[in-house]
């Protein structure tokens, strides 16, 4: 463990001073406790002292659940900090909001990285007809905000691209710019082969896969050498040792520089509130997966945590209807995606930015 | 609770001024807009069986029901009445059968979803007509050209074979079907072969693509991912129509279907046409 207890407190600190405007962390719907808090700030003034006192106060009027719930929430350690009995008491009290929130039986798992498995991913570029079953299957899964009305209410993790479908043509072999001074760029730079601008990904066609295009699917790469844990200034996004990177959500700032950070767009903001319907909301989650974020986090594709811990494959593989997406175990050779890596042309999207993907891109 | 006073007095101390900010900002709307949100999607609940087909149109289909209150063996799109989540992966499956190169698995770990139960004639076929006795069948005496005489009873029942394209002339319906138990497919050597496990048949030419089907490379599996897994193993015939393999001129193996709907638009963003603009006109 890198971090040591001392230096802990410092974040602490930072967390609530650094970034007036986001709220630090936790339940932002909870209107009863926030009103209390409000208040007894206002009362309380610039003045640390009567912050203080007004502190000690909410904590011994803790008969309020709710109230302690978003107290202790405020105040728990980074998760990689805590000790057991911590984290069992962080389940037990996110269980208990989750369950009076949605109305169901809401599970918050906490199991660690299990022994002997490197979590992979493949992904059959060759196959994928762009249907975009896999992001919904994402959003179905992972607790995401799914609201309509405003921009950013509705997250998805997973972007399929349309790249254009380029071709090189011998007649223009030997054309090129400038004129007549021998070629300095040649006749097919200007036809798009593979890669055009950005792709796009608001397509919309009656059918997919259309004749003249590729689809190319990105998400978070699980990248060995993250850049966005490099970035992340109170170390709340880290990788786990069976492979995916994952974000202790009541840690996150939202100061948003692991998204300038991630060379894949992987990583979303909350601007808005999550909205998230009662009967949607998928009540098996894990503490650095699916589990409901507030205003102002950040969150990403952390592989279904909550599914790969047990065994279960993503729910995007489950879905794609073309068999486009492989997840495995690195470490089984008898995997599906060693199997690929040592069978296929495979390659990682930025390999040159030497993140180390563990996505990789495969055609047959 | 010492641990708790701690991180407290450092808050008072050094966030006092700022921390009245945050509480300021935090306004009181996000309660009411979930509990809008949440009466709205209620009104939207199914009120007949929900069918949404798994692979490709017209192959696998399950049917939605709460496995337990709030969790749903399948969740299938409104769009495009696909299936886009699965609660029970394992739903209607049975064991798969003898299959050379999975010997290994564990009992039970490889699971297929029986298609003969969906192919409601198929009972039928090998009595009714394709019973094997006849003047021109016994013995059986088989065209020379591969070319099936067209039946319209035969087309009516199984229109893609109008325009039959698998294997472009080159083979024809006893290649793949059975002479004479008419619900069985035919594996190499004459024996047949269970319409759940077309795998057997279809490997006789694509061996290739048979070999990265049983190391997981091609077709779906769902389930659990370790290779000793239990899996649902989605056999040749879920995925692709083995009488039109082709898709006309297209060539690709998969049908092409709807796709689901394309993410929001960022703020401001009226429509996504800039997307299809090129920076260098070809
Ligand atoms: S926004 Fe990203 S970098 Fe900033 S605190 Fe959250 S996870 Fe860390
Ligand atoms: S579900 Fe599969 S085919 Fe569809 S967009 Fe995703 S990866 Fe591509």
């Amino acid at each position: 463990m890198a971090i040591s207890e001392t230096p802990s407190a410092g974040p602490a600190k930072e967390t609530l001073s650094a970034c007036p405007v986001q709220p630090a962390s936790a339940d932002p719907s909870n209107a009863v406790v926030k009103t209390t808090r409000r208040d007894f700030l206002k009362a309380g003034g610039m003045l640390s002292m009567s912050s203080l006192m007004g502190t000690a106060a909410l904590m011994t009027q803790s008969d309020d659940a709710h109230a302690a719930v978003e107290w202790a929430e405020h105040f728990q350690k980074n998760y990689r900090l805590m000790t057991a009995e911590e984290k069992a008491e962080a389940k037990a009290r996110l269980e208990r909001r989750y369950s009076a929130e949605y109305g169901k039986q809401v599970s918050v798992d906490t199991t660690d990285a299990q022994p002997g498995v490197l979590m992979g991913y493949a992904l059959n570029i060759r196959k994928c007809i762009g249907c975009r079953r896999c992001v919904h299957a994402c959003v179905a899964e992972n607790n995401q905000s799914r609201g309509k009305e405003r921009a950013g209410e509705k997250i998805e993790w997973i972007q399929v691209l349309r790249m254009e479908r380029g071709k090189f043509e011998q007649e223009k072999m030997n054309h090129g710019y400038p004129e007549g001074l021998g070629i300095q760029v040649g006749g097919n730079a200007y036809t798009p082969a593979g890669l055009v601008l950005e792709g796009q990904y608001h397509y919309n066609p009656e059918k997919v896969p259309e004749a003249d295009a590729t689809y190319m699917p990105i998400a978070c790469m699980q990248c060995e050498k993250p850049p966005c844990v490099k970035v992340c200034p109170v170390r709340t996004t880290y990788r786990e040792p069976d492979g995916p990177v994952v974000i202790d959500y009541n840690w996150c700032i939202g100061c948003r520089m692991c998204m300038g950070a991630c060379p894949y767009w992987a990583r979303r903001l909350n601007v808005t509130n999550p909205v998230l319907p009662k009967e949607e909301m998928n009540p098996v989650t894990h503490y650095l997966g699916n589990r409901p974020r507030m205003r102002g986090v950040v969150e990403k594709c952390h592989w279904c945590l909550q599914r790969t811990r047990h065994g279960r494959y993503p729910a995007c593989v489950e879905v794609c209807p073309v068999g486009a997406r492989k997840f495995g175990n690195l470490l089984d050779p008898e995997s599906e995606v060693s199997k690929i890596l040592q069978r296929k042309n495979v390659f990682r999207l930025k390999a040159e930015l030497n993140t180390f993907p563990k996505f990789f891109y495969f055609y047959d | 609770m010492k641990k708790i006073a701690i991180y407290a007095t450092i808050l008072a101390l050094s966030g006092g001024g700022l921390y009245s900010v945050v509480a300021a900002e935090k306004t009181a709307e996000p309660a009411a807009a979930a509990a809008t949100t949440a009466t709205e999607a209620a009104t939207a609940a199914p009120t007949e069986p929900l069918v949404c087909f798994e692979s490709r149109k017209g192959a696998s289909e399950i049917t939605q029901q709460d496995i337990k209150p709030g969790w749903p063996n399948v969740k299938c799109s409104p769009t495009t009445g696909a299936a886009l989540w699965y609660g029970d992966p394992f739903e209607g499956t049975v064991p798969m059968g003898k299959m050379p190169g999975l010997e290994n698995l564990p009992e039970g770990h490889a699971l297929v979803k029986p298609r003969s139960e969906k192919l409601a004639i198929l009972p039928m076929c090998g009595t009714a007509c394709h019973n094997g006795v006849g003047p021109q069948f016994n013995p059986p005496t088989l065209p020379k050209d591969k070319k099936p005489t067209a039946i319209p009873t035969m087309e009516g029942l199984v229109p893609d074979l109008a325009n039959f394209q698998h294997g472009r002339g080159r083979i024809w319906c006893l290649d793949c079907h059975h002479t004479t138990q008419r619900n069985k497919l035919v594996d190499n050597f004459g024996d047949p072969v269970s319409f759940d496990q077309p795998q057997l048949l279809c490997g006789k030419c694509h061996g290739d693509k048979l070999r990265d089907w049983r190391d997981g490379i091609h077709g779906k599996r769902i389930g659990e991912f370790a290779s000793n897994g239990k899996k649902r193993w989605f056999t040749c015939t879920e995925c692709h129509n083995p009488h039109n393999v082709q898709d006309g001129v297209r060539n690709r193996g998969f049908i092409q279907l709807q796709p689901e709907p394309s993410p929001q638009l960022p703020r401001g963003m009226a429509n996504a046409d800039h997307e299809k603009v090129h920076p260098i006109p070809h």
